[in-house]
This record gives C-alpha cells, structure tokens and sequence, in this order.
C-alpha cells in the first residue's frame, strides 16, 4: 500500500500547488495572512513529495517488480546503492527527483523568508507553486512514476549498465539541485515584475539563491565530466553534446547572473539586465532538463523518446518561457534603472564579463539547436561538432580571461585602468616566465598551447593581486600582512580563490589537450609497451563473476618513469540481464597527472589495449571543485547568508569592493 | 516464458480456492486522513497568526541602507575615495533611500474566509478525484521477499503440471485443465502430449484454427520440423477454418517447399504474402520461400543480394573518397570490405579514415573493428 500512499501523496502535494499558485498569483496583495498559508503550502508539498520519492526508493530497494518502474529500471541483483541510484537513472524517476528538489527550494524560501516583504514572498511561492503544478502535472499525467503491473515479472529488466556507478548517485542530484535552484530566481524575477518593485534588497535576497545553485551546478557538471571520462571509456572529459551544452549554458548564464546581481545589489544599477538573467538562466535549465526527454536528441542522457511527451514538454516550456518574457516585456519599463557610472569601473567590468557570458551561452545555444532546428525543417542532418565550440567558446573566453584579473582591482563608478594595470604587474611576469619555461621544457605540439598557458597562469596568479594589495604584502611585516589578511572580509577571498579556480581549470584544459600522447596497439600477456616514458606490462588475463555481470579483467602493470610501479586493472563487463556490455577502465594518477587504459576487444590472445597519458588532467576537475569551494565560503560570508539576523550598527569593516 | 508462466499461475489460481487481496478501503481512509490533516494545517495557517511583522519592511531596506553607508565611511576611512566623492556617495544613497519610502506600497487585498474554505475544498476535490483517476489501489504491494514464495509456488512449472495431470487424471472433460496443460506441455520441451493435449481440447470443444495450428505446431516440434500426415492435415484444416490466417499457410508453405512440391508451395507462400500488412517480421521470409518455390527450388536470392552489396559498398566508399564522411560511416565501409573479404580495400579505406581522424579517441570503434581483422595502423596517428 505504501507505493498507492506515495502516489496519493504526489497528487495531493500537486492538488495543493494549484490552490497556492492561484491564490499567490492572484490574490498577491492580502498580506501576511495569505503569506502564511502560502509558506505552510510549501512546507506540505515538500513533505508529501518527499513521501511518494520515498515510497518510490522503498519499492526500488525491496525490488517490489509490481511497481512498473521499478521492474522496468531495477533487478533484484543489483548492489543496495544502485537500486536507491536506479530510482532517478530513468525518464520518471529523474522528473520525480526533480519535483523534489523544486519543493525542497520552495519549502526553503517559505523557511527563511519569513523576513521577506509579505507581497514579494507570496508571488515568489506562488510562482513557484506554478512550476510544481506544471511538472506534477507533467509527470502524472505523462510520465507517472507511479504506474502499477498486477502480474509483476519475476525479475526486472536491469538499469542501464553504463548508470551502474556511483557517480549516478551524485552527478543527478547535483544536477538538479543545480537546475532547479535557478527556480528560486525566476520566481523572484517573476515576483519583482508583476509586484513592479525591484530594489537593492531584492538582489541581496536572490544572490545567495543565485551562489547556492552555482556551486550545485558547478560540481554537478564537474562530476558529470568525471563520470563520463572514467566510465564511457574513450579518456574524453567533454565532449560538447548538446546535453553537455544543455548543462553548460545555466552555467554560464547563472554564472553572469551572480556578477551581475552583485552589481544590482551593491550599486542598484542592472536591474533590469539582472531581471533578464535571471529568466535566461532558469529557462536555459528547463531546456537543459527537457531536451533531453523529448526525443529529438539522442545520447547517454536520453530517457524518453515518445513524440507525445515531446509535444507536452514543448508546451509547458512555450508558456513558462514565453509567459515570463512576455511579462519581461510589458513590465521591465516600469523598473526604475538607478545607479550611474563611467565605462571604466567595477560596474563596466561586470558587464563585459555578462557581455561575454552571455554572447558565449548564444553561441553555444546556436551550435546545439541549428541542427536540430535544419533537421526539422529542411531535413538535412549537419553535424556542428567540438570544432566549432572549441574555436568559438575559445575566441570568446580569451579575452574574457585576459580581462578578469582586472576586474576585482577596480574599484565602482569609476575607476583607473592604469593603476590597476601596475598591480598586475608581477601575476604577468610571473605568468610569462612560468610560459616559457613550461613551453620550453616541455616542447610545443600546437600552436595555441602557450597562448592558453599564458592565461591559464595569468587568471590563476592575477586573483591574488587583490589579496596582496589588501594585505600590503612586502610592504610591511609578514605578521602584519597575515593579519590583515584574515581580517578581510570572506566575499575578497571567495573572489580570489573562486577566480584562481577558473585559473587551474584552464590549465588542465589547455595541458591536456596540448601534451595528451596516446597509443592503441595490441598486446598479449606477458608483453610490454611505452607511452610517454611509462612502461606498461600486460601480466595476466581473467575472467570474474561480479555481483550481477560477468568481468573480462586485464591485470596490468604500469612502471612510472620515476621507477615506481602500480598494479591496473582494467575491466570488460557483460551484465547478465541485459547482455550489454560496458567497459571499466583503470586509471593510474601520478600528482595532478593520469595514466588510462582501456582494454578492448579480445581477439584470441591478443587484446586491444588503448593507453592515454594525460597530463595534469586532475587541474580541470580540482579548478571546478575551488570554484565551488570559493562560492560556500562566500555563502558563509555574514552579508549573504540566508535568513541571517542584520546587526543594528556595523562594527566591523564592510568590504569597500 | 512469460507467457507459459502466466498461463501457470492462471492455472494454479484455478486449482487453489481463489487468492487473498487487502481491501482498498484502508487506503482509502487513510488517503483522506491525510487529505483533511492537510486542508486543516492549510487553513490554521491562514487564522490570521501574522508571520511577518508589520514594518517588518521598511526596517529591512533601512538596515540595508545603513551598510552602504558604513561602507563609504568605510571607504572615506581607507582613503580608497576622497571626501567629496563621498559627499556625493551619500547624497545619491539619501536620494535612492528617499525613493525607496516615498514608493506608493499597493493597496492591500483582505483574504477572506470564504476563499481559503474554498481553497482547502478543491485541493481536496481535486486529489481525491485525481487519484480516483490515476491510482490502482487494488494492487497490493509485491516485494521480492514475498514475491518469491509466490513465484517459487507458481514458477516450478514440473510441479505444477503434474498436479493439473493429476486433477486431470480424475477428470478428463475438464477443458479448463487441458487449455491450461497444452501450451505448458509444449513449454517444457514434452511436444507429444502437448499435441495429444491439444487433441483433447479440440475433442472437448469446437476446432479453431488457432487450436489446429497449436496443435500441428506441436506434431512439427515433435517431429523436428518435419510435417506428418497428420499434422499437414491439421494445417490444411486450419487454412479451411480461417482462410484470413497466415499462420498455417506458412506452416503448410514450408513444408511443401521441403518436400520439393513447389506449385502447392508457391500458392501458399502468395497467398500468405498476400494475408500480410507489411510490417510482420516473417515477411521477408516469406518472399524469399517463393522466390525459391517458384524457380522450382533454386535460391537465386543469395548472389543478387552479394551484388547488391557490392554496388552499395561500391556507392558508400566512392562518396565518402569524395567527400568525406563522418568516423560512423568510414567505420561502416571497413566492415563491409572485411565481410565481403577485400582486406587489401579494407586496409585502403582505413588508412583514408586515419587520415580523417587522426585523434584514436574518436576511432574507438573502428581500431577495434581494423585490428580485430588483422589491419594495420598506418599514419602518424600513435
């Protein structure tokens, strides 16, 4: 019975989003009281939703196969955490998982907005309750998680085996979290737009909403990357699917939406551009998680390929997406716009840094839907592969990367380019310096290589000026300096250190694609080979059973030129229910460097083994992990953190950024 | 499987006296529970207990206020501007503040009593009656743990076929029993006395074309494929019956073509042919069967099709020589040339697609296809 009370429960939770999004939208001006019914609304939805997503991950992990789902998606075999994993590794588990998080965020602002101006809180509730009614509606109706087999089979029909892994347990969720967070903001801007009143308080309100969905989606696309880079098999970290685009366009959306509410927020300038954002990003995450269940793409991410749902989705997005631009149109005039200021400053820089963001996210937008747009209506199949993106997110981000170590020097409404110009001076040097010498020892094989290089260490090195210039290092006394510096206010260091990130991700982007060696050959046990100066000896050949698949293994040893050596095993898989086969690679890490093998098809004795070196690959995954670092420590910093109490005077120093 | 194991469970149903399923109506009490706990939170929130204080506001933006103005001072205090910069800091913030109060706040809108009853109302209405829609509340739930007991009972099909033989033993004009045993019989590899079984609920009941078929199936697997007398007369009988029925004809087509009696067999491979709307799976089959028949049992198919694939072949490498072509279709024409045996074409086009594809990564595939059939690597491609 629990499955039935869990799919009650869901409808409930819906039927109560209706009642709020009416009344919030409609009844917007009746105060406090209709806000507290509102925020008591969003607390039961998450409750009752939390109840049908647990109800569906107990029927999962007792393999109850007369759940459909569960029988369609689970196998009785499979380890406890793959089955918990397996409920969000499909089509209606994920939008379940997603309808969680959404009422998650949503019970979070009806938690810590009791503070918030009783008509802002009830729009933003009641919009946000419309986007609850919408994908509950989409999901029972379409895609119900819930359906029930009276005759259930004796065994399910396995999860995708290449999902068999954990990094389906987090990449999901992050994701998501990610992906939905950015709800948060549309609400806010839809609240600010209907309500006609947007003010510094407003942006001080949906930042933190802004940073926490970042840091979800950062570490949500970096883990996405991991897991394809060690599972698929092929030793790529990115491979600029459009599923990938479709994630990696929130990102940099939500990415120019934190800079520029910073400008709204510290000198009520951009609001409107904010407002914008803020729509942009949350309906980039729509489209991110719906193209991938329309049918009209096909990749690892696909769940649901039914024209049906196709249209439903293409529906809900038109009027989400249209309706908010739509009331962006009639409405952003009636913003007031506040805050001047001179090209050169703070401010200016924000907006070059939106300006690229947001000229990179169209051009990423045009790459992964002109195809698909030609397909449907001339129907020629054109391929707009990594090429283009590499040439035209890179023509576009070098700049943005030689501009942003000034950015955080210039000081707001005005500024001097040439002072801050001086301050950069020993980041650039030792930039060039570290360039060359890098270029120089470790031989040149494209000829971008040391452009890119050059900016990776420039961002890495340039994010520190503004912590030297703040702490007066070497200029006086190291304690002196170590003081100051401790006394800064956190959002400078999560400036730095969220900049330095970016810094190291470039790196390891440019390191690995400009010294990368690989070698596929075939080799029999019992024979070695080089790459790199590592020596790799092929031991031994083996078969093992697995707890649901059967395992071809391959036990390697791999001798680093320094002389150490490390046992590898790579791996075949042939998972029983399905008979799919995946294949696991080993992966051997030296520092910030690894080593991956592949093992391929056995033909005979021989096998076909695919070795890559790739050097300081770790750098792009670590830069991701600082970056998301960086946005917690500014999420702890006093003036952002979510529901925290204002002190009445200010005793300490408020960052003059 | 399934389907046998279905059959088996109807047929276990049939033989206990009949099964246990929890009354819905616990659910039902418990669903609106649930319904009335959450319409009365819904409407004690809406009491009137203020949850925002009044003024709440304003004192909020004049907090904010206050910190821009200790970060100038703060900024006047560093020497990060000068003071008349901060005189004008403060005057744009005085004038914003002023703003900020004087922004006529929209009149407020009274909730009143009636809308939030009637608010509760329809979130009742339309979860109870959503459910009504959506739910199978009949459905008990069915973990493996319980769900193994049941299976183990229903899935030893010898146990279970022994015990309808049994039943059957005691009566043997128990139709139900045979229906049920035929299929199972056959499923379990005992195809004689499926048929005999067959026979019985021919026997027992009127013959259908479906049970005539079943049953000459049963004689062919018995007899492994090769058609007796009795079961091409159960087949001729069938096609009688339901001449719409393709299944028999194809039956009756393919043992002809066997026995090398080609016009009988071409007449029923057309007529099947004909029965067909496009999309069976045994279609092709089926053509190919008269083709056979009708030139009097020589396979002419095979070497069209051979050089048919040569001309594709043919078509895909000069396109993509030409043109180029993406890694899947270089991939393609190395295959084609290894199945067809053209290694030296084979090599040929690999190294083409090499050239194409310098990077191993996006060649995965192929290196495997390429090495597997004993091609080389050429190229600067390591």
């Amino acid at each position: 019975m629990s499955i039935e009370l869990g799919h009650f429960a869901l409808i409930l939770a819906c039927a109560i989003a209706l009642a709020s999004s009416i009344g919030g939208l409609t009844l917007w001006r009746s105060g406090e009281r209709l806000a507290s019914v509102l925020a008591q609304s969003a607390i039961l939805q998450f409750v009752l939703v939390a109840v049908a997503f647990l109800a569906v991950v107990q029927a999962f992990a007792t393999s109850d196969f007369s759940l459909a789902l569960a029988a369609n998606n689970s196998h009785s075999l499979k380890p406890l955490i793959f089955k918990i994993s397996g409920v969000w590794g499909n089509h209606e588990g994920s939008l379940l998982l997603w309808i969680l998080i959404l009422v998650l965020f949503g019970a979070l602002v009806a938690a810590f907005g009791r503070r918030l101006p009783a008509d802002l809180l009830n729009l933003v509730l009641g919009t946000q309750s419309l986007l609850v009614v919408a994908f509950g509606g989409f999901t029972l109706f379409t895609s119900n998680p819930f359906a029930r087999l009276a005759q259930p089979p004796i065994e399910g029909a396995d999860l995708n085996p290449i999902l068999q892994d954990i990094g389906l347990a987090i990449h999901p969720p992050l994701l998501y979290a990610g992906y939905v967070g950015f709800s948060i903001c549309f609400s806010f801007a839809i609240a600010a737009l209907i309500s006609g009143r947007i003010d510094q308080a407003w942006a001080r309100w949906v930042r933190p909403w802004t940073m926490l969905s970042w840091i979800f989606l950062t570490l949500g696309i970096a883990m996405g990357s991991y897991w394809a880079y060690y599972e698929l098999g092929w030793g790529g970290w990115w491979f600029w699917d459009p599923v990938e685009n479709a994630s990696f366009m929130p990102w940099l959306a939500g990415t120019a939406l934190l800079h520029s509410a910073l400008v709204m927020e510290k000198r009520n300038a951009l609001k409107i551009w904010t407002i914008f954002l803020s729509i942009i990003t949350f309906s980039l995450s729509l489209l991110g998680t719906f193209l991938v269940r329309s049918g009209i793409l096909t990749s690892v991410h696909t769940f649901a390929s039914d024209p049906t749902r196709g249209l439903v989705i293409l529906a809900i997005l038109a009027v989400l997406i249209g309706g908010a631009f739509l009331l962006f149109a009639l409405r952003a005039s009636a913003l007031r716009q506040g805050g001047l200021f001179a090209p050169i400053s703070r401010e200016g820089a924000l907006i070059l840094n939106n300006l690229f963001l947001a000229t990179a996210v169209g051009a990423i937008l045009v790459g992964t839907l002109y195809p698909l747009v030609l397909d449907a209506l001339i129907g020629t199949t054109i391929s707009v592969g990594a090429p283009f993106f590499d040439l035209t997110f890179g023509a576009l981000m070098a700049p943005l990367l030689l501009v942003l170590p000034f950015g955080p020097l210039l000081p707001w409404k005005r500024a001097d380019m040439v002072a801050a110009g001086q301050r950069l001076i020993g980041a650039a040097g030792l930039a060039i310096f570290l360039t060359i010498l890098v270029s120089a020892l470790g031989g040149v094989s494209i000829s971008l290589a040391p452009l890119g290089l050059l900016l990776g260490f420039w961002v890495t090195f340039g994010a520190f000026a503004e912590l030297i210039e703040r702490g007066k290092i070497g200029r006086i006394p190291v304690r002196e300096s170590l003081r100051r510096l401790a006394g800064l206010p956190r959002s400078i260091w999560s400036t730095a250190i969220g900049h330095m990130g970016l810094g190291l991700t470039v790196l390891g982007i440019v390191s690995v694609t400009a010294w990368e060696t690989e070698l596929v050959t075939t080799l029999n046990p019992g024979e070695t080979t080089q790459l790199a100066g590592y020596s790799l000896a092929f031991d031994d050949f083996s078969q093992i059973p697995g707890p649901n698949y059967m395992a071809d293994t391959g036990h390697f040893t791999l001798t680093a030129p320094g002389g150490g050596t490390t046992n590898l095993e790579a791996e075949r898989r042939t998972y029983v229910a399905s008979g799919m086969p995946t294949t696991e690679a080993a992966i051997a890490t030296f520092g910030l460097s690894q080593f991956y093998l592949q093992l391929g098809e056995p033909l005979d004795n021989t096998h076909v083994v695919r070795i890559w070196h790739k050097p300081y690959i770790l750098l792009i995954w670590l830069g991701a992990i600082v970056m998301a670092g960086a946005g917690v420590l500014s999420l702890t910093d006093r003036r952002l953190r979510v529901g925290a109490p204002q002190r009445a005077t200010k005793h300490v120093m408020e960052p003059a950024e | 499987m399934a389907f046998a194991a279905n059959r088996l469970i109807e047929g276990a149903a049939f033989l206990k006296a009949g099964s246990k399923r929890p009354e819905p109506m616990i659910f039902w009490l418990i669903a609106i529970a649930v319904t009335a706990i959450a319409c009365a939170a819904l409407l004690y929130a809406g009491r009137g207990r203020p949850v925002n204080a009044a003024g709440d506001e304003s004192a909020d933006t004049t907090s904010h206020f206050r910190q821009l103005l200790a970060g100038i001072d703060s900024d006047l205090a560093a020497g990060k501007i000068n003071a008349d910069e901060a005189i004008g800091a403060k005057g744009e913030l005085a004038r914003e503040m002023i703003r900020a109060k004087s922004e006529a706040k929209p009149a407020a809108v009274g909730l009143g009593r009636a809308a939030l009853v009637s608010g509760a109302a329809l979130v009742a209405a339309i979860a109870l009656g959503g459910y009504a829609l959506l739910g199978s509340p009949n459905i008990p739930a069915q973990p493996l743990a319980s769900r193994a007991d049941v299976a183990a009972q229903n899935m030893d099909i010898d146990a279970a076929i022994s015990r309808i033989e049994t039943r059957l033993a005691e009566d043997p004009n128990d139709i139900r029993g045979w229906t049920v045993l035929a299929p199972a019989l056959v499923q379990v590899g005992r195809f004689t006395d499926g048929a005999n079984a067959y026979g019985r609920v021919i026997a027992l009941s009127q013959p259908t074309a479906q049970l005539l078929t079943d049953q000459a199936e049963a004689l062919l697997l018995a007899a492994d494929g090769a058609g007796s007398d009795e079961a091409m007369t159960l087949l001729r009988q069938a096609t009688e019956l339901d001449p719409t029925d393709p299944q028999p004809q194809l039956y009756l087509a393919a043992e002809l073509t066997r026995t090398a009696k080609y016009d009988d067999a071409a007449r029923y491979w057309q007529s099947a042919i004909d029965l067909a709307s496009g999309a069976e799976p045994w279609l092709p089959a089926a053509r190919q069967g008269l083709a056979v028949a009708q030139n009097d049992g020589v396979d002419t198919t095979a070497s069209d099709q051979a050089e048919m694939i040569g001309g594709m072949v043919e078509s895909l490498s000069t396109r993509l020589y030409d043109e180029g072509g993406t890694i899947e279709e270089w991939t393609q024409l190395v295959r084609s040339y290894i199945v067809l045996g053209d290694l030296p074409n084979a090599q040929k086009a690999y190294d083409a697609s090499v050239a194409a594809y310098p990077t191993a990564f996006e060649r995965g595939e192929l290196d495997t296809l390429a090495l597997s059939a004993g091609l080389k690597l050429n190229g600067d491609a390591q």
